[in-house]
């Protein structure tokens, strides 16, 4: 153990940084490969390194806290300030396609018919599926905290039941989006209403199974008895990231699929 | 590259295990039961009272019963649970919470822990001032903050480890 006089963490040296940086770089070049050349190789490699990359990065993250000890409540504070500001770039992540969806929207130019939905565009009915997916991010909102209830009152069957529901409900969401997807009238070519709707749902859509893999990483540890009543950060994480993205989904609703048909 | 593991504490069989005994007749069964039980509802009341107790009686607790979670106490290790015990026992040796303020007279000056025999103090006289007044506090008598003359004297700290 390191002699230092503070508490927090001197990571040892690690090789997944520069890593991810090359798959960043195998990941952007390769989708231009992909978008104006008609090849998938580089970016199926840039996938594949930054899947292996994130597992063993974090893999040793996990055997830094939970087995090694090096998370204080020092460090634990500075991972809090990241995952909020991590949370607060995805928001204006989001930020940037709700822009671009109300600078189409508010004022419909001539080319759309001068009306929202644009002339021949059939949306999707707000009070159909869509109100279903709302409903269900609602309540795994709540089955996510009944987890963490659970975890700091040291309930653990109680735990892994409400957390599993969550992971559940996550991915009934999926499903029905992507039926939604296959089912659409229109698609994300039918002028700038398409554009925004895909973009953002999409978006949307691949934040939910980010979500829901941070979550199902969380069930796993939690059955390994990684965390305990006090410490488990990592589910308060994951938690906050599927929170982030129920609120989101509840503004997309109620701009593109409610005020927006 | 790769975290070396510490080295695992799980009890390892020596021997192949014995074959198992045959299964204990159904009023044993029960009985085990409500042993166990009767003993989860004990531990479960001692759990009760431990925030209310002092960091010095610490219980000693068998494991916890599978279907509960672990609590830092019982499984903390590494940096985590040092600090953890010296938080319990009221001490802060890796200086995580603000110092402690002294009036800064010579009968009670400012205490400054420090791992060597000299350690920069910088003095903000009073609230709210922008110009910290920065000095190096050797070991041994008192020294005095040569803008507000407020007392500081070096004491020993031991380096956590």
């Amino acid at each position: 153990m390191a002699h230092q006089a503070h508490s927090y963490h001197m990571v040892d040296p690690s090789p997944w940084p520069i890593f991810g940086a090359a798959t960043a770089l195998l990941t952007t070049s390769g989708l231009i490969m992909w978008f104006h050349y008609n090849s998938l190789t580089l970016l199926t490699m840039g996938l594949l390194s930054m899947l292996l990359v994130m597992l063993q990065w974090w893999r040793d993250v996990v055997r830094e806290s939970t087995f090694q000890g090096h998370h204080t409540p020092t460090v634990q504070k500075g991972l809090r300030y990241g995952m909020i500001l991590f949370i607060t770039s995805e928001a204006f992540f989001f930020l940037g396609f709700f822009w671009a969806f109300f600078h189409s929207s508010l004022a419909p130019t001539p080319e759309l018919g001068g009306q929202w939905p644009p002339t021949g565009i059939n949306p999707m009915n707000p009070l159909e599926v869509p109100l279903l997916n709302t409903a269900i991010l609602l309540a795994s909102g709540v089955t996510v905290t009944w987890a963490h209830h659970s975890i700091t009152e040291g309930n653990r069957k109680q735990a892994i039941h409400a957390l599993t529901l969550t992971i559940i409900l996550g991915f009934y969401f999926t499903a029905l989006q992507a039926m939604e997807y296959h089912e659409a009238s229109f698609s994300i070519a039918d002028s700038v209403y398409g554009s925004t709707f895909f973009v953002a749902t999409g978006f949307h859509g691949l934040h939910v199974i980010i979500g829901s893999s941070f979550l199902s990483v969380c069930l796993l540890r939690l059955i390994k008895f990684h965390f305990t009543s006090n410490h488990h950060f990592g589910f308060e994480a994951a938690a906050w990231y599927w929170h982030f993205v129920d609120i989101i989904w509840l503004f997309l609703y109620m701009s593109m699929y409610w005020w927006g048909s | 590259m790769g975290v070396a593991l510490p080295p695992s504490r799980c009890p390892r069989p020596s021997a192949p295990p014995l074959p198992l005994p045959p299964p204990p007749p159904p009023e044993a069964l029960i009985a085990a039961a409500a042993a166990m039980a009767s003993r989860l509802l004990r531990v479960g009341a001692a759990l009760r009272f431990l925030p209310a107790a002092t960091g010095r009686a610490a219980p000693v607790r068998s494991f916890a019963a599978p279907g509960d979670l672990a609590t830092d106490e019982e499984q903390a290790t590494g940096l985590e649970r040092k600090v953890l015990e010296a938080m319990n026992k009221g001490l802060d040796p890796y200086s995580m919470f603000r110092p402690k303020r002294y009036a800064g007279t010579k009968e009670d000056p400012n205490l400054v822990p420090s791992i060597t025999d000299k350690r920069i103090v910088g003095c903000v006289c009073e609230e709210d001032n922008s110009c910290v007044i920065w000095f190096w506090l050797h070991k041994g008598e008192a020294q005095r903050c040569p803008s507000c003359g407020s007392h500081y004297k070096l004491i020993p700290h031991e380096l956590p480890h």
